[in-house]
């Protein structure tokens, strides 16, 4: 009796963990990927081999081959490096950078004098920036700066930070008007001192919550530059290049070259985003 | 009278917005690694008919001076030529903006239409599978990218199945495209009573859609099912119910109610689609407003992304009017 209740009651929680624990299973499961490739992959990134071209999935190619002859579930594992990469430390920086601006603004806005004048100005700045199609400035942007690696990160911290300014900025809004920041302001701390260990570590929930999509969206915005042949240069195994090399023997009838690593890219966001969707449901505490 | 006051003030602010944009387009696309004057004099002019062609297209002047021409010339009505085509681009324009008008304007209607009535169902009969479902679709559709999901469809539809002509661009090979009239095929077609193009031009238009519609649909439904929800749930309904009107009259008053934040979401989609909907066109070759500025982003060609640009911002900032003026006509307590 006991027993059995505590098996339901385990499995009720868990059962409501489920969606977080299986973006956790596979986020970790793409780091994992990324990291040990070389141990994973059965050929290297580049290996090719003329004679094996658009072979079916089998026990030897697992996710067959492409047109170029290259084992596709070896070059979606070496993808991993790339595309986890770009998402990772783009979305990382991003955060980083615009959760400071948009902390510093919120705190400062309505304020006479030059910081009210400032915050303002960087929110009209923001709003020119996100006023443009996200992925034709992305897209104009990597060709005019260089098509590499580097490049497609730099521009995708850029394209970030308006983001998370605008997180941090309205749940500082919110914050800053807080009594406990009033007491803390009253028992003599300082402005960056409030900012700092006050302000700043109240804010965080939407940042947070928000972050883990953000990474999916990047990687999905670095899939479709390379789709278009405008980001990561031709050889290197990137997803959004694989489906592009894919796409034209589908319809032909061989579909593997082209839907696997689209999956593969379509299964990697949607685990950002039920990591996403925990870390809400375990911050809110109405659904909690 | 305040009406046009309301407009003529949101529309002067949008000038500064628009003028800061072009400023950025413009500083962007001049750091392009290309320079146009060598690809038009080509790798065996001289020096000489180099520097001519440069001071002809005027690239070999200052930045601002530069800038300050491109906005005389946009305020006399022309926005450049492409250096590629040599054509102007307000022509190439008119040329490609109704295949993406089409795309995209069907593709709203269904996705409106579609979102609407699928949350008002979920709302209305609050089952719980019907809830997980959609939250379900929402995290997949948001999830797999939008060109995998335009392959897929036309591995299924083309190559497995054969119900739908090959994805290749707006018409097949054989048939002419309609009298122009509007620019869209389908409606040229109806308007002219030529089936065949009709047909074929309808059947190439499936899959573009669905795929679209497939992707955006799921923000509408969420927001639909969540407004309408809470509408329901509000004081409001409860003494309307209270009162014995039918549930009809209650539905009315909830949906009215709830309406503002679900047509700002179908506007912002709408002009979202505008700029978004590139990789789909990409795909289904579609000789539209997204494939053109790819192309010309590529080649370097200023013009074309400029216009595209101020074209897309322009219009962002007309749909958020026209949503804004819809919020006024649903909510009469709005101020102006």
């Amino acid at each position: 009796m006991i027993v059995s209740e505590r098996i339901t009651q385990r499995w009720q929680i868990s059962n409501k963990r489920l969606p977080f624990l299986l973006g956790v299973v596979i986020v970790l499961g793409a780091v994992v990927m990324a990291i040990f490739s070389g141990l994973i992959a059965r050929y290297g990134p580049e290996d090719a081999d003329a004679s094996r071209i658009l072979l079916p999935p089998s026990t030897h190619n697992w996710l067959g081959t492409d047109i170029n002859g290259s084992d596709i579930f070896s070059r979606i594992v070496w993808g991993a490096r790339i595309d986890l990469t770009i998402a990772l430390v783009s979305t990382l920086a991003g955060a980083s950078v615009g959760t400071a601006i948009g902390v510093w603004s919120g705190f400062y806005f309505g304020r006479p004098g030059w910081t009210g004048w400032l915050s303002d100005a960087i929110l009209r700045f923001m709003d020119v920036f996100q006023a443009f199609p996200i992925f034709v400035l992305a897209l104009a942007l990597v060709s005019s700066l260089g098509r590499n690696i580097y490049v497609v990160i730099y521009v995708l911290i850029a394209l970030q930070i308006p983001i998370f300014v605008r997180l941090a900025r309205s749940a500082v809004l919110h914050t800053r008007q807080e009594t406990y920041i009033e007491s803390a302001r009253c028992a003599g701390n300082s402005e960056l001192r409030l900012i700092l260990f006050h302000v700043l570590p109240n804010s965080l929930t939407p940042t947070l919550v928000n972050g883990s999509v953000v990474a999916g969206q990047a990687l999905l915005l670095t899939a479709g530059l390379s789709f278009v042949g405008a980001g990561v240069p031709a050889p290197t195994p990137e997803w959004g290049y694989m489906v592009a090399v894919g796409a034209p023997s589908l319809i032909t009838g061989q579909w593997w070259a082209a839907l696997f690593p689209g999956a593969v890219i379509g299964v990697i966001v949607l685990g950002f985003a039920l990591v996403g969707d925990g870390i809400r449901a375990y911050l809110d505490p109405t659904t909690r | 009278m305040r009406l046009t006051k309301f407009i003529a003030r949101r529309l002067l602010l949008a000038i500064p917005q628009i003028l800061a944009i072009t400023v950025v387009t413009f500083v962007i696309l001049r750091i392009l690694p290309g320079n146009p004057a060598y690809e038009l004099v080509g790798p065996f002019a001289t020096p000489d008919t180099l520097n001519a062609m440069e001071h002809h297209l005027g690239t070999d002047r200052p930045l601002p001076v530069q800038y300050g021409t491109y906005i005389s010339d946009l305020l006399h009505g022309n926005w450049g030529d492409s250096w590629f085509s040599t054509r102007p681009v307000t022509d190439e324009l008119k040329d490609r903006l109704p295949a993406t008008l089409e795309l995209i304007t069907l593709s709203s209607l269904i996705i409106m239409l579609g979102g609407l009535l699928a949350g008002l169902l979920v709302a209305l009969t609050r089952a719980r599978f019907l809830d997980r479902g959609i939250a379900f679709y929402g995290l997949l559709s948001g999830s797999f990218p939008d060109f995998w999901l335009a392959l897929a469809l036309s591995y299924i539809f083309f190559f497995k199945l054969g119900w739908l002509p090959s994805p290749t661009g707006r018409l097949d090979i054989e048939v002419n495209p309609p009298q122009h009239v509007t620019g869209f095929y389908t409606v040229d077609s109806l308007l002219t009573q030529n089936w065949t193009a009709f047909r074929s031009a309808f059947s190439h238009l499936i899959l573009p859609v669905l795929t679209l519609s497939i992707v955006y649909t799921a923000g509408i439904v969420k927001m639909t099912r969540s407004t309408v929800d809470e509408m329901l749930r509000s004081n409001m309904c409860t003494y309307a119910r209270a009162c014995g009107l039918p549930d009809r009259v209650v539905l009315r008053y909830a949906l009215r109610n709830g309406l503002p934040p679900i047509l700002t979401l179908m506007g912002l989609t709408y002009g979202y689609l505008l700029g978004g909907d590139v990789l789909v066109e990409k795909v289904f070759s579609w000789n539209g407003l997204g494939s053109y500025v790819v192309d010309s982003v590529v080649r370097a060609d200023y013009s074309p992304v400029q216009a595209f640009v101020l074209l897309a911002a322009m219009a962002n900032f007309l749909i958020y009017l026209v949503v804004d003026l819809t919020h006024l006509i649903v909510d009469p307590r709005l101020e102006y």
